[in-house]
C-alpha cells in the first residue's frame, strides 16, 4: 500500500485550519461550562448546532482537500502553481512552496 | 379582426428593428479586440475565424470563453461607472445637512441602486470576467465545460440591469425602489406608506433574480470546468491560487444564490399574489432577514475570495518570489468558504434574537477572522526581502492589503456582540464594508485589469497615468472611509439623507475623498480607452519580465503562442515598455521615478 499522505509536513500545512477549529472548540466548551442565559432545550440545541456544524464541515473539507492535494503531490510531478503548461516547465522541489 | 393603426405601427417598428439588426450584423470593421492569432484577417471577410463571424454578430453569438470574459468585463465596468456616478450625486448632496440638490426619495433610490449595482452588476460580473478569460487558460482547458451555458449566463445580465434600473427610466408611474439593497420586510413587502408598493420594486426584484440565475449558471460551469477540464499536468497540487478561489467561490454561489432566488420569489408572491410568507402574523420580521443573510454573508466572500486570489497571484510576480505559504492560502480559502455559512446572523445582533444563538454566531465570526488574517501575513511575508517592483498592478495589490487590514480589523470589532450593539446601523459599518468592497475588492480588480491589460488588448497602458490613478484612489478611499468610521463613532446613523449639523465636517471630508476617487476614475477611463486604441503594442509574450524570476505562467504562455502565430502586420509601432520593464532609452527616466 502506498505511503500515507498525512505526514508531518502535511499537518504543518493544515495548522491554518486547526486554529479556527480550535476557536470553535473553545466556544463549544466555554458555552458548556458557562451558561448565563438559562436552559431552553430548543435554543440550547440550536446554539450547539450552529457551532458544531461548521466544525464538522470544516473538518471534512480540510481532510478531503488535504487528501486530494497530498495524493497529487505523491503521484504526479508538482509544477509551479499556474505554470504547469509553460513550455519546458520543470517540476519544483517537493514541499518547496 | 380590424387592424388598428397602433398594431400596424408596431409591426412596422418590428420590421424596422429587424432591418437594423441585420444591417448591424453585416458591419465587419468593429474595431476592438480581434484574435489575430486565430488565423483570420479581420475586415476582409465576414469571419474572424472559421467558427467566428465578424462584426457585432461575433459578440452576440460568441461562445468563446475569452470573448465572454471581455463581455463580462465591459458590462462590469459600465455598471461600475453607473454606480460611481450614483454615489457622486449622493456625496455631493451630503455636503450639506439639509436636502438641497436631491429629494429625500431620490436619495433613497440612489442609495438602493448604488448598493445593488456595485454588488450584483459590478462585483460579481467583473470577477466572472477574469474567471472566464483566465481559468481555462490557467488550467490548460480548451474552453469552459459548457460554452453555451456560459454565453446565456452572461446574456441574462443586461436585462437584469435594465430591470434593476427600470425605475430611473421614464416609464409611466414606475419609480425606483427605495428599499435599500437588503430589501428588509415588511417595508419591501409593500406595507405602509411611500412608494414601496410601486412596480419599480417588483422590477428590481425580477432583475436581481435574473442576475442570481446568471451567477448560478456560471458557478456550475466553473465547478465543472475546474473539476473535469484540467490539463494532464495541472493537478490539485499545482492548481493556481486564482482557480482555487474561483472554485471555492463557485461552491458558495451554488448554495447561496438559489436561496436568494427562492426568497425573492416568496417576496414577489407576497407583494403581488397575496401570500403571507413575510407577514407579521406569519413569518414575522425575522424570516426575511434570516433568509437574506444566509445568502448575504456568503455573498461577501463570493465577492472577496477571487480578488484575494488575484492578489495572491499577482503580488508574487512583482516580489520576485513565490507566494509564501501557498498551501496556507489554499486551505484558508476553503476554510473561509465553509465558515462563511455559519456567520449570517452577525448582521442581526441588534434584532433581539435569542442570546444563545447570538453567542454562537459571534464564535464562528471570530473564527473566520483567522483564515483572512493568515492570508494577510502570507502576502506581507511574500514581499518581505523580495525584489519588489512597484508597478501599477503591484501598487493596487499593496493598497488592497492596507485597506483590507483596516476593513478587516474594524470588522473583527463588529463581530463582538457588545461592540456591535453600540455601532450597529452607524456609519462605522458603512466605513468598514467600504474599506472591503471598494478599498480591497475593487483595488484587486484593478490590479488584475492592469496586470492582464497587455493580454486583453495586446497593448500597454500609460504607466504614469496608472500610478496617478492608484494614488488618487488610495488617498481618496482612505479619506472617505476613515471619515465614515469617525462619523460612526460619533453616532451618525447610516442611510439617512439628512443629518445633524455636528456631522457636517466629516461628511464634507468624506465627499472630498469621493471627489478624489472620481478624478482618479476619469484618469483611469482616459488611460484605458486611449491605450486600448493607440497604446504601444506588446512585442513579446512576457511583458512583465516574469521569466527572469522563474514566475512565468500558463496564461502568458498562451499569449506568447498567440503572438508568435499572429499575422505580421508590417507596422513599425513604437516598442512597448511595460510598467515593470525598461528599455535603454527609458532607463534614465525610470531611475528618476
Amino acid at each position: 500500500m502506498a505511503k500515507t499522505v498525512f505526514d508531518k509536513e502535511m499537518f504543518l500545512d493544515l495548522v491554518v485550519n486547526f486554529i479556527p477549529l480550535f476557536i470553535l472548540l473553545f466556544f463549544i466548551v466555554g458555552y458548556t461550562v458557562y451558561n448565563p442565559f438559562g436552559i431552553d432545550t430548543t435554543f440550547r440545541s440550536l446554539q450547539y448546532a450552529l457551532i458544531v456544524t461548521p466544525f464538522i464541515m470544516l473538518t471534512i473539507l480540510t481532510y478531503l482537500s488535504a487528501k486530494a492535494i497530498g495524493t497529487s503531490e505523491r503521484d504526479a510531478p508538482v509544477y509551479l502553481p499556474g505554470g504547469a503548461t509553460v513550455d519546458g516547465a520543470e517540476p519544483v522541489e517537493e514541499h518547496e512552496e | 379582426m380590424q387592424i388598428t393603426g397602433q398594431l400596424a405601427l408596431t409591426v412596422v417598428m418590428g420590421l424596422f428593428l429587424v432591418v437594423i439588426a441585420a444591417w448591424l450584423a453585416q458591419i465587419e470593421d468593429w474595431r476592438s479586440y480581434t484574435p489575430i492569432g486565430s488565423g483570420g484577417a479581420t475586415g476582409e471577410s465576414g469571419y474572424v475565424s472559421k467558427e467566428k463571424p465578424a462584426g457585432i454578430s461575433r459578440w452576440l453569438t460568441t461562445v468563446d470563453h475569452k470573448d465572454i470574459g471581455l463581455l463580462y468585463g465591459a458590462y462590469g465596468v459600465i455598471a461600475f461607472v453607473v454606480g460611481g456616478l450614483m454615489i457622486m450625486l449622493m456625496r455631493i448632496e451630503l455636503l450639506d445637512p439639509e436636502m438641497t440638490l436631491l429629494s429625500n426619495s431620490f436619495y433613497n433610490s440612489l442609495l438602493t441602486s448604488h448598493g445593488i449595482t456595485m454588488l450584483f452588476l459590478f462585483g460579481t460580473p467583473i470577477i466572472a470576467a477574469f474567471a472566464n478569460y483566465l481559468v481555462p487558460l490557467l488550467i490548460g482547458a480548451d474552453d469552459m465545460a459548457f460554452p453555451r451555458i456560459n454565453a446565456i449566463a452572461f446574456w441574462l445580465l443586461p436585462p437584469g440591469a435594465l430591470l434593476i434600473w427600470a425605475g430611473f427610466f421614464p416609464l409611466g408611474d414606475i419609480v425606483p425602489a427605495q428599499t435599500a439593497w437588503t430589501l428588509y420586510t415588511p417595508l419591501s413587502a409593500g406595507v405602509g406608506g411611500g412608494s414601496q408598493a410601486n412596480a419599480g420594486v417588483d422590477l428590481m426584484i425580477l432583475g436581481l433574480h435574473l442576475t442570481g440565475v446568471s451567477a448560478t449558471m456560471g458557478s456550475i460551469n466553473f465547478i465543472a470546468t475546474i473539476l473535469t477540464e484540467r490539463g494532464e499536468k495541472v493537478t490539485w497540487a499545482n492548481l493556481d491560487i486564482f482557480s482555487w478561489t474561483i472554485l471555492t467561490q463557485s461552491g458558495l454561489i451554488l448554495f447561496a444564490f438559489p436561496l436568494l432566488g427562492s426568497a425573492l420569489i416568496m417576496l414577489l408572491l407576497d407583494r403581488n399574489l397575496g401570500t403571507t410568507f413575510f407577514a407579521i402574523e406569519a413569518g414575522g420580521t425575522m424570516l426575511w432577514q434570516h433568509l437574506f443573510w444566509f445568502f448575504g454573508h456568503p455573498e461577501v466572500y463570493i465577492l472577496v475570495l477571487p480578488p484575494m486570489g488575484i492578489v495572491s497571484y499577482v503580488l508574487p510576480r512583482f516580489s520576485g518570489r513565490r507566494l509564501f505559504g501557498f498551501k496556507f492560502v489554499v486551505y484558508s480559502t476553503l476554510a473561509i468558504g465553509v465558515l462563511s455559512y455559519g456567520v449570517w446572523a452577525h448582521h442581526m445582533f441588534a434584532t433581539g434574537m435569542d442570546p444563545r444563538l447570538r453567542a454562537s454566531f459571534m464564535a464562528v465570526s471570530l473564527a473566520i477572522a483567522i483564515p483572512s488574517a493568515v492570508k494577510t501575513f502570507n502576502w506581507i511575508t511574500t514581499m518581505w526581502n523580495g525584489r519588489v517592483r512597484l508597478t501599477t498592478p503591484m501598487l493596487f495589490c499593496v493598497g488592497f492589503i492596507s485597506n483590507f487590514i483596516l476593513g478587516g480589523v474594524t470588522g473583527v470589532f463588529l463581530a463582538s456582540i457588545p461592540v456591535d450593539l453600540v455601532l450597529h446601523d452607524t456609519y462605522y459599518v458603512v466605513g468598514h464594508f467600504h474599506y472591503i468592497v471598494m478599498g480591497a475588492i475593487a483595488f484587486a480588480g484593478f490590479a488584475g485589469l492592469y496586470y492582464w491589460f497587455p493580454m486583453f488588448t495586446g497593448r500597454m497602458y500609460q504607466r504614469r497615468l496608472g500610478k496617478i490613478h492608484f494614488w488618487t484612489w488610495m488617498i481618496g478611499s482612505n479619506i472617505t472611509f476613515f471619515a465614515m468610521i469617525v462619523l460612526g463613532y460619533g453616532g451618525m446613523p447610516r442611510r439617512y439623507a439628512t443629518y445633524l449639523p455636528q456631522f457636517a465636517t466629516f461628511h464634507q471630508v468624506a465627499t472630498l475623498g469621493a471627489v478624489l476617487m472620481f478624478i482618479g476614475g476619469l484618469v483611469w477611463t482616459y488611460n484605458f480607452v486611449v491605450s486600448w486604441l493607440e497604446g504601444p503594442k506588446v512585442q513579446d509574450g512576457d511583458p512583465w519580465n516574469l521569466r527572469e524570476d522563474g514566475m512565468y505562467t500558463n496564461e502568458w504562455q498562451w499569449f506568447e503562442n498567440k503572438q508568435e502565430t499572429a499575422l505580421a502586420d508590417g507596422g513599425d509601432e513604437e516598442e512597448a515598455v511595460t510598467d515593470g520593464g525598461t528599455t535603454e532609452a527609458e532607463a534614465e527616466a525610470e531611475a528618476e521615478d
